[in-house]
């Protein structure tokens, strides 16, 4: 007796949406790298559910590797944030807006 | 009785509820610094679902990297640039942005009807259910198995990643000093 | 003799497996909580005794009931109960709702982290066999290490929520600080890993059965990085910048008083004792009795599996209280670092040290066990 695999991509669907909808309506750039990593998190809830359902230790090696990525890509992202908040005093996305055209 | 044994159950339905509310949470909170704890509390919910997966591995690594050095991370930039509560952006579409939504939620519908339709019969149920991994010694022994043969390569590009995201980041975030010349690049080079 | 025997039979209650490792859970739980409860008290009386012993003063001893003053020990009551029943003032501008977790995201984490440690071998009663950690992990090291990064969002938030420069400043320094030698701290103990094969700490006690197993024998300089660490990761002196009375008033906790000023108390105190136990655990031999098997100490207590059991859990109680000594001893010894002599010592010293410690432990088992 077990939770049934769909419950876990109920969530995850749920968590991936937030995350997508933080990305898409927050102008602060930090909310958004949050969001972000809300993403990458409702991708590795799947993995491991699903590792377990079909009973390979893949799904766990893969979030190993989101989580490095997540790590890398936060670490850069913030880096990012401090330079773009010393330069324009702001790290809202409506004003850093100079590659829209 | 019958409830008591339901409780490991029932614990997933109250992670999932917890883990739900804090994701919303995060990002629908004026203040970062709320969010940001949301966001501590949202991993911290999910490394528990992961341990009653059985990843107890996985699950630490989530608390250890995400919770223990990420949302510090965040955490302390947001004290540092001093971030006042903002306004939440009202919804406004972009035509983009529409389309991001649009395919986004078939794709889910998509995998959801997948997963929802019967299992066909015969699927095989994988070479490594709880109990053959407890006997092949342990969730993080296979995974290190799996993870230094199979996925060596990977692993190694991992690191190089992360060499890399290190060099880039002392890069970005390094001050701009107004002398130029030798000076300025000893003074980079000493951090 | 069963459980069923012995009138503690609910109708719909049925012992099995399952239900004992509930009920085990939540009265070893209970236990813990209520004992590691007693350690502010019983660690403030002697924060004041010892440095009086050492300073040839006298320090409290004034305090007692009738004429039974105890060398003072009644005045960590006294202070409990002051401290409990003082009025509490919110500063203008803190954060109302931060202000108020700050010392449960503090006091948490420690709790949760003494609930991994093994403080002995197996009990066996009623025919069940229960370990006497509250939850058996078999990612033991990694759940600590885990859990306890965690009261960095205590000493965050706290600063923060308060809405004081001295505060924030503390808060700053504590957060870099923890995060600093939580890498050396952790590679510290992969070594001992690498020695023992495992990650489960009840598994790497039992691998030291005999006096020369013990951690700090195979991995000696293991053992110096983490007694440093030790002292950074729970901000007490000569690392204690984030509260440096001369420069930041108390630091994070400037703000704070009453009880929840005691909670970060007993925040600090719980995490000084797990980390007294992590090291009693890791490098001499957790329970195990110096110089005697386990085994032995079975057949010395008459055979019976729980009086050995105990005898093995005041070892481990007396090893941690030496390193909790050493804690004191230290404190009162040492002077205060400066903050960027903090920092070059964790990144430019302790991390290429436990660096290379790894690798060289790696080569060394790489080559005896290859021989």
């Amino acid at each position: 007796m077990s939770v049934p695999v769909e419950n876990y991509f109920l969530l995850s669907s749920f968590m991936f949406l937030c995350g997508l909808l933080g990305v898409m309506f927050r102008r602060n750039l930090i909310m958004v790298l949050m969001s972000i990593e809300l993403m990458l998190n409702a991708v590795n809830i799947i993995f491991v559910a699903a590792s377990r359902q079909l009973g390979q230790v893949d799904g766990q090696v893969m979030v190993l590797f989101v989580i490095t990525v997540a790590a890398c890509e936060a670490a850069v992202g913030l880096a990012m944030v401090i330079a773009l908040f010393r330069r324009y005093g702001t790290v809202n996305t409506d004003f850093l807006r100079l590659l829209r055209g | 009785m019958d409830a008591l044994y339901a409780i490991p159950q029932l614990m997933f339905y109250l992670l999932a509820g917890l883990v739900a509310i804090s994701s919303l949470m995060v990002v629908t909170s004026r203040n970062p610094v709320t969010s940001a704890i949301f966001l501590v509390l949202d991993l911290f919910f999910v490394a528990a679902l992961y341990a009653k997966l059985d990843a107890h591995f996985t699950a630490a690594i989530q608390v250890l990297v995400y919770a223990g050095a990420i949302v510090v991370l965040f955490v302390f930039v947001i004290m540092l640039l001093n971030l006042k509560p903002d306004a939440l952006r009202g919804i406004r579409f972009s035509v983009g942005e529409a389309v991001v939504l649009l395919v986004t939620l078939i794709g889910f519908v998509i995998i959801g009807a997948e997963l929802a339709s019967p299992v066909p019969e015969g699927l095989p149920a994988g070479p490594l259910s709880v109990a053959a991994i407890e006997e092949a010694g342990g969730n993080t022994h296979v995974l290190a198995m799996r993870m230094f043969t199979s996925f060596l390569w990977p692993f190694e590009i991992a690191s190089i990643l992360i060499l890399l995201a290190i060099v880039a980041c002392v890069m970005v975030a390094r001050k701009e000093k107004p002398e130029s010349g030798k000076h300025n690049l000893k003074a980079g080079a000493g951090r | 003799m069963g459980l069923n025997e012995l009138g503690l039979n609910v109708e719909w209650l049925q012992w099995n497996q399952f239900t004992v490792d509930l009920v085990a859970f939540v009265v070893k739980f209970a236990l813990l909580a209520g004992g590691l409860l007693q350690l502010p008290p019983l660690l403030v009386w002697i924060e004041r005794r010892v440095p009086a012993l050492m300073q040839r003063r006298r320090g409290p001893n004034r305090v007692g009931i009738f004429k039974f003053r105890l060398y003072g020990l009644l005045q960590s009551l006294a202070d409990t109960v002051k401290l409990i029943f003082k009025e509490e003032v919110v500063p203008d501008g803190a954060h109302k709702v931060f202000y108020h977790l700050a010392p449960v995201f503090c006091v948490f984490p420690a709790f949760l982290v003494a609930c991994a440690i093994p403080y002995g071998p197996d009990l066996n009663l009623f025919g069940y066999v229960i370990p006497l950690s509250v939850v058996r992990v078999d990612v033991g090291f990694l759940f600590i290490f885990a859990i306890a990064s965690l009261a960095v969002y205590g000493v965050t938030l706290a600063g923060w929520a308060s809405n004081n420069k001295y505060s924030l400043l503390g808060s700053l320094r504590a957060s870099a600080q923890m995060i600093s030698y939580e890498i050396p701290l952790g590679m510290s103990l992969i070594p001992i890993v690498l020695i023992y094969g495992t990650l489960d700490l009840g598994d790497i006690v039992k691998a030291q059965s005999t006096f020369f197993q013990w951690g700090v024998f195979s991995a000696p300089f293991s053992f110096l990085l983490f007694l440093v660490c030790m002292f950074a990761e729970t901000n007490r002196a000569p690392f204690d910048l984030a509260e440096g009375e001369s420069e930041l008033v108390a630091g994070f906790h400037t703000e704070y008083n009453s009880a929840k000023f005691a909670a970060f108390f007993l925040g600090e105190y719980v995490s000084m004792f797990v980390l007294s136990c992590l090291a009693a655990t890791v490098f001499f031999g957790g329970w195990q009795v110096p110089f005697v098997k386990y085994d032995t100490v079975v057949a010395l207590m008459g055979g019976s599996v729980n009086l050995a059991a105990i005898v093995c859990h005041i070892m481990l109680v007396l090893k941690a209280t030496f390193f909790m000594w050493v804690y004191i001893w230290v404190r009162w010894t040492l002077p205060r670092f400066r903050y960027d002599q903090l920092m070059s010592l964790g990144w430019k010293f302790m991390l290429p040290i436990g660096l290379a410690n790894i690798v060289g432990t790696a080569v060394v088992l790489a080559v005896l066990r290859f021989r």
